[in-house]
């Protein structure tokens, strides 16, 4: 069904060029989303909501306006038109906007819609989580998981005449489990998703992902403090791409770019990583949480090398941005809904597989951090500059994986660490995450194989023996 | 009470549930971005949305909807309804009655939504020109914005509740870029108030030119056990991280670091901690909470005791206390338990004075990876920027360096506070003063 009767469309773009506007687009979305907890062994919560509104974009002269509304009604859309028109700015600056190429993919598939689904059912899979992380360990004090749906629906439709669409419909689980021993307390988490419906559930079972949290906790409780110091790190595959995506690839967007606010700017073709470094964004992979048939800007998803064998190749686009830096869009004209301008994002980011085994990578390490499983972190997209925290971590001793860690956080800069990645691992996974930049989160994947940075800055409470942990 | 909430609770009391909340939110936006002397883009935008909760049987069903026509919400009401039949039922299940609510003054400046676009441009304008005007290793930002919104919000419940009010908001956000032999660094401020009025951008443009530009040239420092002063907005940061174990419902799951605790010595004797819902200049302030229970000042550390913590309608009774009027939400949200203006209070030292009383420390600017802490054990390792303190005053720059310890035992060794108390948002709306703490190991190289 269409999200909105095509004539209006077209009359409200009309209308919104009334005042002499260079270009209008329309950008409607229907939302649809559902989640069910399960805390203390019971169903806490059942939720559901229904995002429903349309953004109105003019430029004029280069400069953007942007009106955003919930009431899709005639006289609202047409108000709305008016008050971009008047309210719009004129800029005296010259206007250029990438093209949109090509034919949109096709929207992900989806074999069940989960919202024909009942709740019983969502609610069962989540009891079992719940049962198989308890029965991990008598230490397992509290388990809190959840499910979550949700369907999104977009039209795009602009004054070239373009109307593209997509459908979204995404999956995911989460389980959360604390153990605790004498007083001492740990956490780890699992949180697997896919564009996919409910036979997602099919192939990914809740209780294993359960299990692994709850195992996880446990582990952390006979870890030791980290050591703090320079040493070498071996970050671990899937969601140990999330270094990447922020350390480095927030500075290949081509807003920060065209701003000259990244140390990545007016270096293409230049050597920006080890030689044994590729990295791909890829908004086409089957299935995965940051596809898109076509981005928030109608534009069709490619997949983008962003660095070839150490040599920065390209940025990430939106068409504003494309059109500034005269390039092609490249399909990362991304918005986290109708209330939001889309800006420059990533889909599916990784770093592409090498040649050594993850047992090659430890093998090859005397002395070491394997931070096998990042959490949260932060970065500081202009200098590039990072932290993360090691949900899971072990020591390297003799080109073995020894103790385990808790508490390491591990530091650096981005754009100096990628060329401190001295061993690329292949065993490629990706991970869904949700990325936040301007206020704004949208789905996306990271992701990358076992890598070893030579040098890293690690953060810990545990004393370092002298002399001990250095390369 | 409004047309739209008579309805729905009518409705859901014919279809079958005993008691119900309808929470409605509206708001206007107004966002102006600034690059280069030019607009480079403006939001303008009018918004609404609803979230009904029901109670049928102690079971709780809640769904939200932006869509307010009436075959959608006569849907709203069977999805709210039918979403409760699977939730397990809890005699804490309950809605607040209605109590007398003093309304808050000087929180809504309606002349806000009267000024000319022009005027909220031009303040975005300066804010860059000023910014690059002065000194001269920043010649661009990379974000000059002006913001403002108004909002109102709508509550009525099943019990009588029906209260509303209107709250109006400015800021000014600039972010500045130091340029010097390759290196780079960015400077933030802000500046906030009711209105535009209120706002002081040449202020902030200065503020985000020191903060930059007094980076230049950071290094790594040695690994060090030092005494540390977090500057206020640090200091902020970490005490919108503290909230969190607050909460009375943290408490019930055992997600606080502060469970237990109640009445014990938890900080040292100069701490003393306040979340003030009624705050004059506090932007989280408002009368009554998400549940329509009148919002006030609770005292939640005084002495470096733990008083209490704050509650919701549900947390309270399942506890045996009383709401503290803690509950927070937007309508896509049942209420859960948040702070609002949390404060750390001042001491009476000048900040010059406490700096002083270090002669060979570090001043953190920055903390990074906040959300890296545990919040269960209170475990923290943050990346940290800032400046060396040498016999009583800032010296060089230092970045790329990590602080480690435990939250419980931070708040237990500081030993000093100054009268510089300052806003950010950090969680809530939160304010703290530059704060000494004793000593913290430090790891660079």
């Amino acid at each position: 069904m269409d999200l909105l009767d095509p004539s209006l469309a077209d009359s409200v773009i009309r209308r919104a060029l009334r005042s002499g506007a260079d270009f209008a687009e329309l950008f409607v979305e229907r939302k649809r989303n559902q989640s069910v907890s399960v805390e203390e062994s019971q169903v806490q919560r059942v939720n559901s909501g229904n995002d429903r509104g349309a953004g109105l974009r003019i430029i004029h002269g280069g400069v953007v306006s942007y009106i955003y509304t919930e009431d899709l009604s005639e006289d609202g859309l047409l108000k709305t038109a008016d008050v971009a028109a008047s309210v719009g700015r004129r800029g005296g600056g010259s206007f250029a906007l990438s093209e949109i190429a090509g034919m949109p993919h096709k929207p992900q598939a989806v074999e069940v819609d989960p919202q024909t689904v009942d709740a019983e059912a969502k609610i069962e899979l989540l009891l079992e989580a719940d049962q198989a992380a308890r029965a991990a360990g008598g230490e397992i004090r509290q388990v809190a998981v959840g499910y979550g749906e949700s369907r999104q629906e977009i039209l795009v439709v602009t004054s070239e005449g373009i109307r593209h669409q997509d459908a979204r419909t995404r999956v995911r689980l989460m389980v959360h489990a604390v153990a605790e021993r004498n007083g001492e307390i740990q956490t780890a988490m699992e949180a697997p998703g896919a564009q996919r419906g409910f036979e997602f559930f099919d192939d990914t079972s809740p209780a294993d992902y359960a299990r692994m949290a709850a195992e996880r906790a446990l582990m952390l409780l006979t870890a030791a403090p980290s050591p703090a110091g320079t040493m070498p790190v071996v970050v671990g595959n899937e969601f140990g791409g999330v270094l990447f995506h922020e350390a480095c690839g927030h500075g290949l967007e081509a807003d920060f770019v065209s701003k000259g606010s990244t140390v990545f700017a007016g270096k293409i073709g230049q050597q920006v990583a080890s030689p044994i470094v590729t990295a791909i964004d890829d908004g086409t992979l089957p299935a995965r949480w940051g596809t898109l048939a076509v981005d928030d800007e109608g534009v069709p998803t490619r997949r983008n090398v962003l660095i070839q064998d150490g040599v920065l190749v390209s940025y990430m686009f939106d068409r504003l941005r494309a059109g500034q830096l005269a390039h092609p869009a490249t399909g990362n004209g991304r918005r986290q809904s109708y209330q939001h301008l889309p800006i420059p994002r990533m889909t599916n980011t990784f770093i592409a597989p090498g040649a050594h085994s993850v047992e090659g990578i430890i093998a090859a390490t005397p002395r070491g951090l394997y931070a096998r499983k990042l959490g949260a972190g932060q970065v500081d997209v202009i200098t590039g500059d990072f932290v993360f925290a090691v949900t899971e971590g072990y020591l390297i001793e003799g080109g073995r994986i020894g103790r385990p860690v808790r508490g390491a956080t591990i530091v650096g800069n981005g754009p100096r660490a990628l060329h401190k990645i001295d061993m690329v691992g292949n065993d490629l996974k990706l991970a869904p995450g949700t990325c936040g930049k301007e206020g704004q989160g949208v789905p996306v994947s990271v992701g990358q194989p076992t890598i070893r940075i030579s040098e890293l800055l690690v953060g810990g409470t545990g004393v370092v023996p002298a002399g001990a942990m250095r390369p | 009470m409004n047309e739209l909430a008579e309805r729905l609770l009518a409705r859901a009391r014919a279809l079958g549930a005993e008691e119900a909340e309808v929470y409605l939110s509206r708001g206007s936006e107004f966002t102006v971005k600034v690059f280069q002397g030019r607009v480079e883009s403006l939001v303008s935008a009018d918004s609404r949305g609803l979230g009904l909760r029901t109670f049928r049987e102690r079971r709780v069903g809640f769904a939200y909807t932006s869509e307010l026509e009436p075959a959608a919400l006569d849907a709203l009401v069977e999805e709210a309804i039918g979403n409760g039949r699977y939730n397990h039922a809890e005699e804490a299940n309950v809605l607040p009655d209605p109590e007398p609510i003093e309304p808050l003054q000087g929180v809504y400046v309606p002349e806000l939504l009267t000024y000319d676009p022009e005027r909220k441009v031009d303040f975005a304008l300066a804010l860059e020109r000023v910014a690059t005007s002065l000194d001269p290793r920043v010649t661009r930002v990379s974000d000059a914005v002006y913001s403002d919104g108004a909002g109102r919000v709508e509550l009525a419940n099943s019990r009588g509740v029906d209260a509303a009010f209107e709250r109006t908001v400015a800021y000014g956000v600039i972010d500045a870029i130091a340029e010097q032999d390759g290196e780079m660094q960015s400077g933030f401020a802000f500046t906030y108030g009711r209105d535009l009025e209120a706002l002081d951008g040449v202020a902030a443009a200065r503020e985000a030119v020191d903060n930059a530009t007094g980076l230049l040239g950071a290094r790594r420092a040695k690994t060090a056990r030092v005494p540390v002063v977090l500057h206020p907005h640090a200091a902020a940061m970490l005490l919108g991280v503290i909230g969190s174990s607050f909460s009375g419902d943290a408490v019930l799951k055992r997600r606080s670091l502060l469970a237990g605790k109640v009445g014990q010595v938890v900080a040292s004797t100069h701490v003393a901690i306040v979340d003030d819902a009624r705050l004059p200049t506090g932007l989280a302030s408002r009368p009554f909470d998400g549940e329509g229970v009148r919002a006030r000042r609770v005292e939640l550390i005084t002495d470096g005791v733990l008083r209490g913590y704050l509650q919701n309608t549900y947390t309270a009774r399942r506890s045996g206390e009383r709401s503290t009027g803690s509950a927070v939400r937007t309508y896509k949200s049942v209420p859960e338990v948040g702070v609002t203006n949390l404060m750390l209070q001042p001491g009476g030292e000048r900040r010059e004075a406490l700096l002083a009383r270090v002669s060979n420390g570090l001043h953190v600017e920055q903390l990074h990876g906040l959300n890296t802490v545990n919040p269960v054990s209170g475990e923290f390792s943050f990346g940290v920027t800032g400046h060396w303190i040498r016999d009583g005053a800032l010296a060089e720059p230092v970045r790329e360096m990590t602080v480690a310890g435990n939250l419980i035992s931070l708040l237990r060794s500081i030993v000093g506070l100054a009268d510089d108390l300052r806003f950010l948002f950090a969680g809530g709306f939160c304010g703290s003063p530059s704060v000494l703490i004793e000593e913290l190991p430090i790891g660079g190289d």
